[in-house]
């Protein structure tokens, strides 16, 4: 790459102007972002309570939309997200420019970066604006459009009024799946943010343990790291579900829980690094205390390798929810894929179309993600500069 | 290095230790299912739910201390005295016994396909990189590790046994009884659970067999074989190979357990196989407690073992590795 095309346009090869009124500077006190990251966190908390202690969780909370208990985190994540990532690269514009030029060399990537997005609008505003799927005799196993398939000893085609047809209990399947997007997005997103937090969590505070010689500590943490990627997480969330009940934010927290060993390795190898550095020692020197340095420092300076392991951590908690919902250990409220490609299997011959359909969404979306972690480890890691887009 | 040995078996001790010690807290910890249903039987039928309770209790040991439940417990699991499986009538480990087999042979086709077939394809496409075979082989596995295996299961099965009415859609556990494992209506049988499961599991292998022999195929040591004449053959199985294979030998235990364990729990289910895999679904659903617990605490066994012997391996394939003072 950087044989054939440089990176730096020369045109583009400016500073960014900074505005310093807007930047603080100096240690120990707060940004104005990080203000109002906190105002918008303390809303959501009264929100909260104003919701669970107040309306008792009854009722709707704002207009007609009842937020239940997996929606709070799915505000928090996204809202961790608009301020860690959103906010970030539209203050760095010329970062920005860098990363999307090595980005959208992958055109595959691209597209997938296309296709999630609108996944994820569709999930997040179509369950609002579209009625539940609801069960409706009638209409049991409709074909979708252009196909006709004998139902009950009846030959019938597909409507446009359930353009993906209908399942057993007549519940369109169209809208199985735009409700079902929502289940997956925020899987993916909630776990990965609580996977991310632990885990860099985790792996900052080994590595800063060993680097103020407090070895032992590092050596508890990593021995647990190690204890715990051994065990198989899928047949220890068949169990927790089992005994403690299924429901949809518990799933998703026990991914999160269950899935940071993989972010604390690298993070702790990453920050044992920056911990030698002179700029941890010149912040020491000049008073920063042990939190401001895991937070000012270490953590950011690891974030390229946090997001690329975040990246391909969300395909697999996607898969793992689904796998889940598919052998029936789902929140029986929610529409998760797997639970629609279940109900689907016992009538796969005459109503193949209620498996086929969510399916395809789930196999799309989970490689999409994939490709776009191929995509961002490449546009990220400097070390991949030379190659041309990891194998595609 | 003796000294390394050493600590890497006391750490597998320790790991298994530990692993169990947390199997009880959760136990413990957890809501009794069985206690609960007999409770509400009872009060069903006009007892006393709390006389019930006690009765449940003392029945299954659950009146005495924490302390000495948690020795039983461990003498019992050391002993593999693992209990009785009531959804079964039998023993669990007489339950796994005659589990295992069903699920052995699809498991063990797939690994060795996928093995094989994985690092094939992965050597080559590292070795050919950039070439339209590798761009084909990236595009399969991002294929194979993204196909939801219960999906591409269902999907097989529409197409094939439905539709073409080539291969059965259910196992018929009766079929390797009345004709034998090998007969060939066994093997049909068996094409398409080990199809599915082959799909992830070579689809991981491949990835990671490129990616190391990528890595290693840079170094210096690579580059001295050529000078020195080498053959391509040579040096791709010789030299970088053998590097590649340390870190390789590390994924391997992780995707037995990741890709063909849990990959079994839902294939059995789908297929219904009588295997390892549907008697943990069946187990979890009705709510039998030491068959869950085994089936749990197998497949961790499995993965600490499993990773103590991939250490010691590291130690034959790459002696530059300095274990003097870990």
């Amino acid at each position: 790459m950087a044989a054939d095309k440089p990176d730096f346009d020369a045109i583009d090869a400016t500073f960014d102007t900074i505005d310093w009124d807007t930047k603080d500077v100096s240690a120990g006190t707060a940004t104005r972002r990080d203000m109002v990251e906190i105002a918008a966190f303390v809303a959501l908390l009264g929100a909260l309570v104003y919701d669970y202690a107040i309306l008792r969780n009854e009722g709707p909370l704002v207009l007609n939309w009842d937020v239940l208990s997996v929606e709070w985190m799915f505000i928090a994540t996204l809202m961790l997200l608009f301020f860690h990532v959103v906010i970030p690269l539209q203050q760095r514009p010329r970062m920005r420019k860098f990363y999307w030029r090595r980005f959208k060399k992958n055109k595959v990537a691209v597209a997938s970066l296309v296709y999630l997005i609108a996944i994820f609008t569709v999930g997040v505003f179509g369950p609002a604006l579209m009625s539940p799927p609801e069960v409706h005799f009638v209409n049991r196993l409709k074909p979708p459009l252009f196909v006709t398939a004998e139902v009950n000893g009846q030959m019938m085609a597909g409507t446009m009024a359930h353009p993906l047809g209908t399942s057993q209990e007549g519940r369109d399947v169209l809208k199985l799946i735009v409700y079902g997007m929502r289940v997956s997005m925020q899987v993916g997103l909630i776990s990965m943010a609580f996977a991310i937090i632990l885990g860099s969590t985790v792996g900052t505070l080994a590595a800063f343990a060993t680097s103020i010689d407090a070895g032992m500590v590092d050596e508890v943490l990593m021995r647990y790291v190690d204890l715990q990627s051994v065990f198989p997480v899928f047949m220890l969330l068949l169990l927790l579900t089992y005994l403690f009940g299924s429901q949809l934010w518990m799933i998703v927290a026990l991914y999160g829980f269950f899935g940071w060993e993989g972010i604390a390795r690298t993070v702790r190898g990453e920050a044992l690094q920056r911990a030698e550095e002179e700029y941890v020692m010149a912040a020491q020197s000049a008073g920063a205390n042990t939190a401001y340095v895991l937070r000012r420092h270490l953590i950011p300076n690891s974030a390229n390798s946090i997001i690329t392991l975040a990246t391909i951590l969300i395909p697999s908690f996607i898969l793992g929810e689904a796998s889940l919902a598919f052998l029936g250990f789902s929140d029986p409220d929610t529409f998760s894929w797997g639970r629609t490609i279940a109900a689907g299997q016992g009538y796969l011959a005459e109503g193949w179309w209620v498996s086929l359909f969510p399916g395809i969404f789930l196999f799309f979306t989970v490689l999409a993600f994939n490709f776009i972690g191929e995509a961002a480890q490449d546009a990220i890691d400097p070390r991949r500069s030379g190659e041309k887009g990891g194998g595609l | 290095m003796k000294w390394y040995v050493v600590k890497r078996v006391g750490w597998t001790v320790v790991a298994s230790y530990l692993t169990l010690s947390a199997m009880f807290v959760l136990l413990v910890m957890s809501p009794n299912p069985g206690m609960m249903q007999a409770t509400m039987s009872c009060a069903a039928v006009g007892e006393d739910p709390d006389q019930c309770r006690e009765n449940f209790k003392e029945q299954h040991g659950l009146d005495q201390p924490v302390t000495e439940r948690y020795v039983n417990y461990m003498v019992n699991m050391v002993t593999l005295n693992w209990g009785w499986s009531h959804s079964r009538t039998q023993y669990v480990m007489a339950a796994i016994g005659e589990a295992w087999p069903y699920s052995a042979q699809y498991g063990i086709p797939t690994l060795i396909l996928s093995t094989l077939i994985g690092y094939g394809i992965g050597i080559y496409s590292a070795y050919k990189q950039y070439s339209l075979a590798d761009y084909g082989g990236a595009f399969v596995s991002f294929v194979g590790i993204s196909i939801p295996n219960f999906w591409f299961a269902l999907v097989l099965i529409l197409l094939l046994s439905v539709w073409l009415n080539l291969f059965p859609v259910y196992y018929e556990s009766l079929i390797p009884v009345e004709q034998g494992w090998l007969s060939m209506a066994n093997l049909e049988q068996l094409v398409l659970p080990t199809i599915v499961l082959t799909s992830s599991s070579l689809a991981f292998q491949m990835r990671y067999t490129r990616s190391q022999m990528l890595e290693q195929m840079n170094k210096e040591f690579v580059k001295v074989a050529k000078a020195k004449g080498a053959s391509d053959y040579q040096m791709l199985i010789w030299h970088v190979l053998r590097m590649a294979a340390v870190p390789l030998a590390t994924s391997f235990v992780g995707v037995l357990i990741g890709v063909l364990w849990t990959g079994g729990i839902i294939i059995e289910q789908i297929f219904s196989i009588p295997g390892i895999g549907l008697m943990t679904y069946q187990a979890i659903i009705q709510q039998d407690t030491p068959l869950v617990l085994a089936t749990v605490l197998i497949p961790t066994f499995i993965a600490i073992l499993g990773n103590l012997f991939e250490d010691l391996a590291q130690i034959w394939l790459d002696p530059r590795i300095d274990y003097g003072n870990r």
